[in-house]
C-alpha cells in the first residue's frame, strides 16, 4: 500500500523555534495543554465566586474580594455576577475543555497513534494554536474593560446581546474572540481530518485505529461542519452591533427595521448541540481505550463502540431544537426534535454497555488513569440519563432554564469531560514529558475531586427540581427558594472542596515537569501495545525514524497464545493465533 | 507500476484535495447558515420582495454576476492552456478587481435608492451577504495573485495542486455569488 | 423603571441576609427538596412523567453501578490474575449490547415520548380558546418587570379602559386562564413555578400559555430567561382569588382604570387585539 513519507528535517535548536513558534505537533499539543490548564484555573476561580455569591448573598468574597470589587466592599455586584457566569461558561467550554481535549490530545495523539511523523500541515497547526492564543488574549482583555466583559450568558441570545442589552464593548470583543477561536478550530479540524485520512501508517485501517483517534476524528468532522455555522451567527450579530443591521432586533428595540431574535437561537444551537458532542467525543474515545488497557483485555465490541460513536455524531446534527422548546416552535418541529433526541440514547447505551463489557472478567489495574476512566463511566451515566428528562417537552416546561439543566450539563461536561481530560493527562504524561506523575498524589486528586464533584452536581439537580432557575444573582428574594439556602451552601462547600482538590493536580503537574530528580519514564510504563508506546519516552523528534507497519488491533491483550512473556502485543506485531 | 516519486506526488495531491474539500465544506456551511436565515425570513414575510427593497438596482448585480462567471471561465482556461497562462491569469485578476468595483458601486447605488442597512433584516441581508462575500473575494484574489506570481516569475515551481486548489476556491466563491444573486436580486 | 444599582444592591443585601434567617427555620432535607406546592390542574402530568423517568433511570443506573463496582471488585488484578481474552464481537455479545440499547430505548425513551406527546396534545397545546369563561390576560415583559393587561368594561383589549397592572396577576380559582405575551426589550421567560409552566416572552412575537388553578392564595411569578443584570429581580405576584373576590376585584379595578387611566398617553397602549387562535 502506497504511503506518504514525511521528510525528516533536523530538530530546531533556538528556544523560539523549539518551544514558541514550533511546527512540531508534540510541542503544539503541550502548548494547548498549558493554555487549557491556565484557563481551567481562571474559569474555576470564577466558578468559586459564583458559588460563593449563591451561598452567601451580600457577603464579601473571602481573601481577594476586597481587591476585585472595591466599590461594593468585596461583595460581587449583580452586573459582575452576570459577567462571571457568562465568562465562566465561555471560558470553560472554549478555552479550557476544547484546548485540553481537542487541542492537546488531538495534536499529541493523532500522529503518534496512527504512526505518522507529524500532522499533515504543520504550519496550519501552528497557526491554529496562535489563533486560539489571540482569541484568548482578546477575551482576557475584555475583562479589563470599564463597562466589563460580555454578560449575556454564554449563549448570548439577542436582543440582550445587541446594543440595547449590552451597550459596552465587552460583548463585541466576546464575538470577535469567539470568531477567532472558530477560525482556529476550523484550521485544526481540517488538519486532523486530513491527517487521519491520509497519514495512517501502512496496515492501520480505520478499524485498527485506537478509539481515542475515532473520538477525536469524529469531533474534528463536527468541528469542520458546525463551527462555521456559529461563525455566521457571530458575524451577523457583530453587524447588528457595529453596522446597525437588524437581523436579530425586534420589539421596541427595532426602531427602524425589524428582525427576529429567535433566528440567532436556531443558528446558535445548530452549532451548539453538536458542540457538546464535540467536547465529549474525545473523552469517550479516551475512556474506551483506557478501560481496555487497564482491564488487560481487548475493548469489548470495539467495532460496535466505534459505530455507535459515529451514529451519535450523525444524530447530534439533527436534535438541536431541544434547547428551544420554550420558544414555542411549531408542535410538529417540537415533536420531531424530541423523538430524534431520544434516539441518541440507543447508541449511547450500546457503547456504555460495551464499557461495562470491557471490565467484565478483566484483570483490572487501578492506576490513576483507570480510576479517572471509571469515574467517567459513573458520572456520564448520571449526566446522560438526566438528559432524558430534559428531552421530554412537557417536563422541560418545568425544568427548562432551571438548575436541573445546569446539573445535567455539568455532569456531562464538568464531570465526564473533565475527568476524561485528567485521565488522558495522567496516561500520556510519560510520553509527553518523559516522566511519570506522582501516583499517590494522583489518587488523592481523584478521590478529592470525585466525591465533592457528585455533591456539587447532584446538589444542582435537587435545586433545579425544587424550581430554582438559572443565572440568579440572589435566588433568595424568591420566597419559594428561601428554603434552598442550606442546599446551596452544601453545593458551595462541595464546589470549594472540588476546587481545592485541583491544587493537588497542579502541584503534581508542575512538580513532575520542573521538579528535580524525578525518575525518567520507561518507553512503555503502562504496558500497552498502541504505536506511541513502541518508541522511547518522551517521544523523539519526528516520532518514528522507521514508519511502523500495523498488523493487529489497538487492544490486543491477555491473548493466551502469547509466548513473549508479555500479556500484550504491539500493533506492529502479527496477531498470534494458536 | 509508478515510481516512488510519482506515487509521492500522487498522494500529495490527493491529500491536498481532501484538505481543500473539507475547507470548502466549512466555508459552505457558513454561507449555508446565512442562507437558512434568508429562507426563514423569506417564508415568514407576507410579500416578496418586501417594500424595503422594492426598487433595488437591477443592472449592477447582473453585471457582477457576468464578470464573476467570466473570471471563473478564464481561470479554467488558465488551468488547461499552459501556453497562454500569463494572459489568462492576468484576465482573471482584472475581472476579480472589476467585480469588487462593481460591488462597491452596488452598495452606493443601494444607498442612493434609499435602501439603508438599518431598514430591516432584508436590506441588512443584502448588505451583510455581499460584504461577507466580497471579503472572501479579497482573500481569493490574494491567492490568485500568488498563483500569478508563480506563473510570471517561477513557473517551474507551480504545482498542479496549488493551481487546482486555488481554482476550487475561486469557482466556489463564484457559485456562492450566483446563489446570492438569485436569492437577493432575481427570485 | 429606573434602577440605581447601589441602592438596589444594599436593599437586597439586607433582604438577602434577613431571608437567610427566615429560611433557616426547621425543615427536613426531604421537605426542602420538594418543588413548590402544585396549584395547577396540569402539574401532576409533569410529575408523573418525571417520577416514571426517575424510577426507570434508577433501574438502569443501578445496573451500571452493579457492573462498575461489581466488576471492579471481582476482577481486581489481585483477585483475577488472568483476563478473559474476548473481543466481545461474538453473536451473543452483540445480542446483549443491542438488547440493552433497545431496553433503554423502549423502557425510557419510547414511553416518555408517547406520554409527553399525549400530554402536550391533550393539555399544554390544547388552548381553551373557546371556553366561555376563559380569563384572558396579556403580558408584557420588560427589564425588569411584568406588565399585565385585562380587557376593561368594553371587553376589548388595548382600549383606554383596560385594567393594567404592574407585577401583579390576579386570577379566579378553578377557571382556565390564558395568557398571551410578548416582550418590550429583550427575551424574558414567564415562569410560574407553582403551576409547573413556562414560556419565553420574545420581542416581536406572541407566545401563549394557559393554566387552571386549584388553590387560592399568593404565589410567585419569575423570569426564567437571562435578561440582564437584574434578571433576578424580575419577580411578580400571582394572586388566586375565589370567584366572588375576583369579581369584586375586577369591578373595583375597572372603576379605578376608568378614573385614572391617562387616555392621551399612548405608551400605556402596549397591548394588542386578542388573538383568537
Ligand atoms: C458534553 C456535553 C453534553 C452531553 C453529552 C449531553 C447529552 C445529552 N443532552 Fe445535554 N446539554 C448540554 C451538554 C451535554 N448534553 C449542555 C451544555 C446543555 C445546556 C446549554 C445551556 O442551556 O446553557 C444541555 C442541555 C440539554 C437540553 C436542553 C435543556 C433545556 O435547556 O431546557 C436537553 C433537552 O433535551 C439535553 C438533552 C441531552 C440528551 C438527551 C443527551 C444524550 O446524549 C444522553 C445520552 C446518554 C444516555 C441516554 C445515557 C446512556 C445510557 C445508560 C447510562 C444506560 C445504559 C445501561 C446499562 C449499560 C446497563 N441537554
Ligand atoms: C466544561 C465546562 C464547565 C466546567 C468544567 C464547569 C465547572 C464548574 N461550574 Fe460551571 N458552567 C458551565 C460550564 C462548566 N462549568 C457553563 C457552560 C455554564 C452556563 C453559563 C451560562 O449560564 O451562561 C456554567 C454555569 C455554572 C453555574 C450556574 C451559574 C448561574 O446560572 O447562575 C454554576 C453555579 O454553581 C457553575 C458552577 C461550576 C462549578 C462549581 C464548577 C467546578 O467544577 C469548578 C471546579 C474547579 C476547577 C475545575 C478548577 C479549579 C482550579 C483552581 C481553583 C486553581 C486555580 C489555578 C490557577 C489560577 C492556575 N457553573
Ligand atoms: Cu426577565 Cu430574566
Ligand atoms: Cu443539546
Amino acid at each position: 500500500m502506497a504511503f506518504l513519507e514525511q521528510h525528516i528535517h533536523d530538530a530546531p535548536t533556538s528556544f523560539w523555534s523549539k518551544y514558541i513558534f514550533s511546527f512540531d505537533h508534540k510541542v503544539i499539543g503541550k502548548q494547548f495543554l498549558w493554555f487549557g490548564i491556565f484557563w481551567l484555573g481562571v474559569g474555576g476561580l470564577m466558578a468559586m465566586m459564583i458559588r460563593w455569591t449563591l451561598a452567601y448573598p451580600g457577603v464579601p468574597f473571602p481573601l481577594i474580594g476586597g481587591l476585585m470589587f472595591p466599590h461594593s466592599g468585596g461583595v460581587v455586584p449583580p452586573d459582575t455576577y452576570a459577567m462571571l457566569f457568562t465568562m465562566h461558561g465561555t471560558i470553560m467550554i472554549f478555552f479550557a475543555i476544547t484546548p485540553i481535549l481537542i487541542g492537546a490530545f488531538g495534536n499529541f495523539c493523532i500522529p503518534l497513534m496512527i504512526g505518522a511523523r507529524d500532522m499533515i500541515f504543520p504550519t496550519l497547526n501552528m497557526l491554529s494554536f496562535w489563533f486560539s492564543m489571540l482569541s484568548g488574549l482578546v477575551l482576557l482583555f475584555s475583562l479589563t474593560l470599564p463597562m466589563g466583559a460580555a454578560a449575556g450568558g454564554w449563549t448570548s441570545y439577542p436582543t440582550l446581546s445587541t446594543n440595547i442589552g449590552q451597550p459596552g464593548a465587552g460583548q463585541t470583543m466576546w464575538l470577535v474572540s469567539l470568531f477567532l477561536f472558530g477560525v482556529s478550530s476550523t484550521m485544526g479540524a481540517v488538519n486532523y481530518i486530513t491527517t487521519v485520512i491520509t497519514l495512517r501508517a501502512p496496515g492501520m485501517d480505520y478499524f485498527k485505529m485506537p478509539l481515542t483517534i475515532w473520538g477525536i476524528w469524529l469531533t474534528a468532522i463536527l468541528n469542520a461542519i458546525f463551527v462555521p455555522v456559529l461563525g455566521a451567527g457571530l458575524l451577523l450579530l457583530t453587524f447588528d452591533r457595529v453596522f446597525g443591521t437588524t437581523f436579530f432586533l425586534a420589539g421596541a428595540a427595532a426602531t427602524s427595521g425589524k428582525g427576529d431574535p429567535v433566528l440567532f437561537q436556531h443558528v446558535f444551537w445548530i452549532f451548539g448541540h453538536p458542540e457538546v458532542y464535540i467536547l465529549i467525543l474525545p473523552a469517550w474515545g479516551i475512556t474506551s481505550d483506557l478501560l481496555a488497557f487497564f482491564s488487560r483485555k481487548p475493548a469489548f465490541g470495539y467495532k460496535m463502540t466505534a459505530l455507535s460513536l459515529t451514529a451519535i455524531t450523525v444524530l447530534s446534527t439533527v436534535v438541536y431544537g431541544h434547547h428551544m422548546y420554550t420558544t414555542q416552535m411549531s408542535p410538529l418541529l417540537t415533536q420531531s426534535f424530541m423523538t430524534l433526541t431520544m434516539l441518541i440514547s440507543i447508541p449511547s447505551a450500546i457503547f456504555f454497555a460495551n464499557w461495562l463489557g470491557t471490565l467484565w472478567k478483566g484483570s483490572i489495574r487501578f492506576h490513576s488513569p483507570m480510576l479517572f476512566s471509571l469515574g467517567v463511566v459513573f458520572v456520564f451515566g448520571l449526566g446522560g440519563l438526566t438528559g432524558l428528562y430534559l428531552a421530554s417537552t412537557s417536563i422541560d416546561l418545568y425544568l427548562h432554564d432551571t438548575y436541573f439543566v445546569v446539573g445535567h450539563f455539568h455532569y456531562t461536561m464538568a464531570a465526564s469531560v473533565l475527568l476524561g481530560g485528567f485521565a488522558g493527562t495522567y496516561f500520556w504524561m510519560p510520553k509527553m514529558f518523559g516522566r511519570m506523575m506522582d501516583e499517590r498524589l494522583a489518587k488523592i486528586h481523584f478521590w478529592a475531586t470525585f466525591i465533592p464533584l457528585n455533591g456539587v452536581f447532584t446538589g444542582m439537580m435537587v435545586l433545579g427540581y425544587a424550581g430554582m432557575h438559572r443565572r440568579l444573582y440572589n435566588p433568595f428574594i424568591y420566597e419559594f427558594l428561601q428554603k434552598l439556602m442550606p442546599i446551596n451552601k452544601f453545593v458551595t462547600y462541595c464546589a470549594i472542596a472540588m476546587g481545592v482538590a485541583q491544587l493537588f493536580f497542579l502541584w503534581n503537574f508542575f512538580k513532575t515537569i520542573f521538579g528535580k530528580n524525578i525518575p525518567q519514564a520507561s518507553a512503555n510504563p503502562w504496558e500497552v501495545g498502541t504505536l506511541e508506546w513502541t518508541i522511547p519516552s518522551p517521544a523523539p523528534h519526528y516520532n518514528f525514524d522507521e514508519i511502523p507497519h500495523v498488523k493487529c488491533g489497538p487492544h490486543e491483550m491477555g491473548n493466551p497464545n502469547l509466548k513473549t512473556g508479555r500479556d500484550y502485543q504491539y500493533q506492529t506485531e502479527e496477531l498470534v493465533k494458536s | 507500476m509508478m515510481t516512488k516519486a510519482e506515487q509521492q506526488t500522487e498522494l500529495k495531491s490527493f491529500q491536498n484535495s481532501v484538505a481543500m474539500t473539507v475547507t470548502l465544506i466549512s466555508f459552505g456551511m457558513m454561507f449555508a447558515a446565512m442562507f437558512l436565515g434568508y429562507f426563514l425570513v423569506r417564508f415568514n414575510s407576507p410579500t416578496w420582495p418586501p417594500v424595503e427593497i422594492e426598487n433595488m438596482p437591477k443592472f449592477l448585480p447582473l453585471f457582477s454576476t457576468i464578470v464573476m462567471a467570466l473570471s471563473s471561465l478564464t481561470y479554467y482556461m488558465m488551468e488547461n492552456k499552459p501556453q497562454q497562462r500569463k494572459a489568462y491569469i492576468a484576465l482573471t485578476l482584472v475581472l476579480g478587481l472589476i467585480f469588487l468595483g462593481s460591488q462597491w458601486s452596488l452598495w452606493s447605488a443601494l444607498a442612493e435608492s434609499g435602501i439603508l442597512i438599518s431598514n430591516g433584516n432584508v436590506p441588512s441581508m443584502v448588505y451583510a451577504f455581499t460584504w461577507i462575500h466580497a471579503g472572501h473575494i479579497v482573500i481569493a484574489l490574494g491567492l490568485v495573485f500568488w498563483i500569478g506570481d508563480f506563473v510570471f516569475r517561477r513557473p517551474e515551481a507551480l504545482t498542479v495542486g496549488k493551481l487546482v486548489n486555488v481554482g476550487k476556491f475561486w469557482h466556489f466563491l463564484g457559485v456562492i455569488w450566483l446563489l446570492m444573486y438569485l436569492m437577493l436580486f432575481v427570485l | 423603571m429606573d434602577i440605581s444599582i447601589p441602592h438596589r444592591l444594599i436593599g437586597l443585601v439586607a433582604q438577602g441576609s434577613e431571608l437567610v434567617v427566615k429560611a433557616s427555620e426547621q425543615m427536613s432535607l426531604w421537605e426542602r427538596m420538594q418543588p413548590p406546592v402544585d396549584i395547577s390542574t396540569s402539574g401532576h402530568l409533569i410529575h408523573w412523567l418525571f417520577n416514571y423517568t426517575t424510577y426507570v433511570n434508577l433501574f438502569w443506573f443501578a445496573l451500571v453501578c452493579i457492573g462498575l463496582f461489581g466488576f471492579s471488585f471481582l476482577y481486581w488484578e489481585k483477585r483475577h490474575k488472568k483476563a478473559l481474552y474476548t473481543h466481545g464481537n461474538e453473536k451473543k455479545h452483540l445480542m446483549i449490547t443491542a438488547f440493552i440499547g433497545l431496553g433503554v430505548f423502549l423502557s425510557v425513551d419510547l414511553v416518555i415520548t408517547k406520554v409527553t406527546t399525549r400530554d402536550m396534545k391533550e393539555v399544554f397545546w390544547n388552548f381553551p380558546v373557546n371556553d366561555p369563561e376563559l380569563v384572558k390576560v396579556q403580558v408584557l415583559g420588560q427589564q425588569w418587570a411584568w406588565n399585565f393587561r385585562y380587557a376593561g368594561v368594553d371587553g376589548e383589549f388595548n382600549t383606554a379602559d383596560d385594567v393594567v397592572q404592574l407585577n401583579k396577576l390576579v386570577v379566579p380559582v378553578n377557571k382556565k386562564v390564558m395568557i398571551q405575551m410578548t416582550a418590550k426589550d429583550v427575551i424574558h421567560a414567564f415562569y410560574i413555578p407553582n403551576a409547573r409552566i413556562k414560556a419565553d416572552a420574545i420581542p416581536g412575537r406572541f407566545s401563549k400559555l394557559w393554566f387552571d388553578t386549584t388553590k387560592t392564595g399568593n404565589y410567585e411569578i419569575a423570569c426564567a430567561e437571562m435578561c440582564g443584570n437584574h434578571h433576578y429581580l424580575m419577580k411578580a405576584q400571582l394572586t388566586v382569588l375565589n370567584q366572588e373576590d375576583f369579581d369584586r376585584w375586577v369591578k373595583e379595578s375597572q372603576q379605578i382604570a376608568i378614573a385614572t387611566n391617562d387616555t392621551e398617553n399612548m405608551d400605556l397602549r402596549w397591548g394588542w387585539k386578542w388573538e383568537s387562535r
